[in-house]
């Protein structure tokens, strides 16, 4: 004695509303996740930015700054002075974190690279370290441990294109970072400045020999690496919202793969790097959720150093 | 008195952790994963006396040989690189191992408790130490007795030939590979070393501490660990007792006094050692100024 005809057909009706409504769900998940990676692309621009300033310090030097990312934060914070003292409209917080950021950037050459021997790579690696931990803790002192709120330009602006919306102030924020890099890039290959960078890049004992003062080349790297960074310090907190020191060692840690993944000293490489982990940790966030993550770059990035250790557009074999 | 003697423990476990980047640190390689084989250290030796019942010196032999294993594993993709590169590889399989921890999740009833790993809040009752009677000053005693075996072990094999051998890759690793030495094999034994002592260092911490969380094992403490071989001075071994002392001793604890402005001028100090003395603390020139005066006493 089965079911009536009736209840079979309702029955069937039933489970082909469901499957269609289970299509839909399919359907609105494939967008969320495409809408999740282009809001990672766009705010992957920062990532870009701080690998772009690893990047050039390590390829006129050969040594790491670790404390970039906290001196970028710094820098951040230190534009919100403007904000206490006038009532200043966004744009000018963000250049005054750039010009923040670049005397960061040389206080941070005087203080952990001047006076140690160049060849000792170990110390210089433990003196940014220190002053690493040195501004987080300048930070914390100054604002008591509580987040800050920054300000952002646009973010009532949404954009829709299709059945994706765009995020006004991630455009603005990405519009600005590809500004950076153009720049950069000009007055990397068009300027004297840039050229004496990529001579003592390649051959310093050379380019001192052609006239080229290394010192002055290593102190104006760092004050430009230092606007970079100050641009991507303010960038982040306009992105977030909020602007805290748990930033800094996240952000550390990502601007160094950025800069793994798009090869060593490779500035386009950088960039995409930067736009490529920005977009895949949106998406692993979105089918693996928050806490797992991190997990999925870090294992990327080992793929990367065993399959393709000259990263994206990998050099000709060079120096490490 | 336990304060003291919770600080010696503290002191001792930095130290083993310390000279676990040392080994790494003679080949002139800068590996930050030593955190990550120290978590794995502790949640192996940990896991192993709680919901095995291990006494504790097996289930430190058991995490020391783990540890070490992993440490062999990594050592061989890890170190095609060098510099940078590595210490970003290295970074980058410490946090994959915290990550894991944070997701791991392994539990078994026992009576009205749970005992095990849990995901994010850590791994609880790692209680063998007060369960079989053990007071503050054993396990301190017990502590400081692994790190004279470490740090006697690591001091002998400075003055065999494998020590020569080592020193010789981080000095100049062109000039050893043309004297035949095989740099990969080199490397990896030293990682597996570092690995192996790491492994024995975290397995110790679970015990003291008796609750283990992921966030313990970050990029900060796998700093710790390189930052004392290199400011203590690759030298000699005393040099990372000297700057675990240095750091623990006078910029954590002895500084307490000066409340908030302690951590301002745990940086800055560090910054100011490295500039005042860039090889280290106990440098080479130090260690042979000190031979030298305990020689001349003799004469």
């Amino acid at each position: 004695m089965g079911p009536s005809p009736a209840v079979h057909r309702l029955a069937v009706s039933r489970s082909s509303v469901l499957t269609s409504a289970a299509i839909d769900v399919e359907f609105l998940d494939l967008i969320d996740a495409v809408q999740s990676v282009a809001d990672g692309v766009l705010f992957g621009a920062t990532y870009a930015l701080l690998g772009i300033g690893f990047t050039l310090v390590f390829g006129v030097m050969h040594k790491i700054n670790l404390s970039y990312a906290a001196a970028s934060i710094g820098a951040a914070y230190a534009s919100l002075l403007i904000l206490a003292v006038i009532k200043a409209p966004p744009i000018l917080v963000f250049l005054m974190a750039a010009a923040a950021g670049g005397v960061a950037g040389g206080l941070v050459y005087l203080i952990g690279f001047k006076f140690i021997p160049f060849a000792n790579p170990l110390a210089t690696l433990m003196s940014t370290v220190g002053l690493l931990l040195l501004i987080d803790e300048i930070i914390v002192h100054t604002t008591a441990g509580v987040p800050l709120n920054y300000p952002a330009l646009y973010s009532d602006v949404i954009v829709r294109v299709g059945a994706f919306n765009l995020r006004g102030d991630l455009m603005f924020i990405f519009a600005l970072c590809c500004v950076c890099m153009v720049a950069l890039l000009l007055l990397l290959y068009r300027t004297r400045l840039g050229l004496a960078t990529r001579a003592v890049s390649q051959q310093p004992t050379a380019s001192e020999l052609c006239g080229i003062s290394i010192t002055r080349v290593n102190v104006l790297t760092f004050v430009i690496t230092g606007v970079v960074g100050g641009v991507a310090g303010a960038m982040t907190g306009a992105a977030i919202g909020i602007l805290s020191p748990l930033l800094s060692l996240p952000l550390t840690v990502k601007g160094l793969i950025v800069t793994v993944v798009g090869g060593l000293g490779s500035i386009p490489g950088a960039i995409m790097a930067g736009l490529v982990v920005g977009g895949l940790e949106n998406l692993f966030q979105f089918f693996r959720g928050v806490s797992e993550r991190d997990l999925y770059i870090m294992l990327l990035l080992f793929v990367f150093l065993v399959f393709r250790p000259g990263g994206f557009f990998a050099m000709p074999a060079g120096r490490d | 008195m336990d304060f003291y003697l919770g600080l010696l423990q503290i002191i001792g476990v930095h130290t083993i952790l310390g000279l676990s980047a040392y080994c790494v640190l003679l080949t002139g390689q800068v590996s930050l994963a030593q955190a990550g084989f120290f978590a794995i250290g502790a949640y192996v030796a940990g896991m192993l006396t709680v919901l095995a019942q291990w006494p504790v010196i097996p289930a430190l032999g058991a995490s020391a040989v783990v540890a070490g294993a992993i440490a062999c594993a990594v050592g061989f993709p890890a170190l095609r690189v060098k510099g940078l590169m590595l210490v970003v590889a290295t970074i980058a399989f410490g946090e994959a191992v915290r990550l894991f921890f944070f997701n791991f999740t392994y539990q078994v009833q026992a009576g009205h408790l749970m005992l095990g790993p849990h995901g994010a809040e850590g791994f609880r009752q790692i209680r063998y130490f007060p369960e079989h009677g053990w007071t503050t000053l054993d396990v301190m005693l017990f502590i400081w007795a692994v790190v004279a075996l470490v740090m006697a072990a690591i001091w002998w094999l400075d003055r065999s030939r494998a020590g020569a051998v080592l020193r010789a890759v981080g000095e100049d690793e062109f000039a050893a590979q043309s004297s035949g030495i095989n740099i990969t094999a080199v490397k990896v034994s030293a990682m597996t070393i570092g690995g192996v002592i790491a492994g024995i260092g975290g397995g110790i911490f679970a015990h003291y501490t008796t609750h283990i969380e992921h966030v313990q094992f970050g990029v900060v403490l796998a700093t710790f660990a390189v930052a004392y071989p290199i400011l203590g001075g690759l030298s000699s071994v005393f040099g990372t007792l000297l700057a675990v002392i240095f750091i623990q001793g006078f910029l954590i604890e002895g500084l307490r006094f000066m409340g908030d402005w302690r951590n301002l001028l745990f940086g800055a100090l560090i910054v100011l050692a490295m500039n005042v003395r860039p090889r280290g603390l106990l440098d080479a020139g130090t260690v042979l100024a000190l031979k030298r005066l305990i020689v001349s006493r003799k004469d």
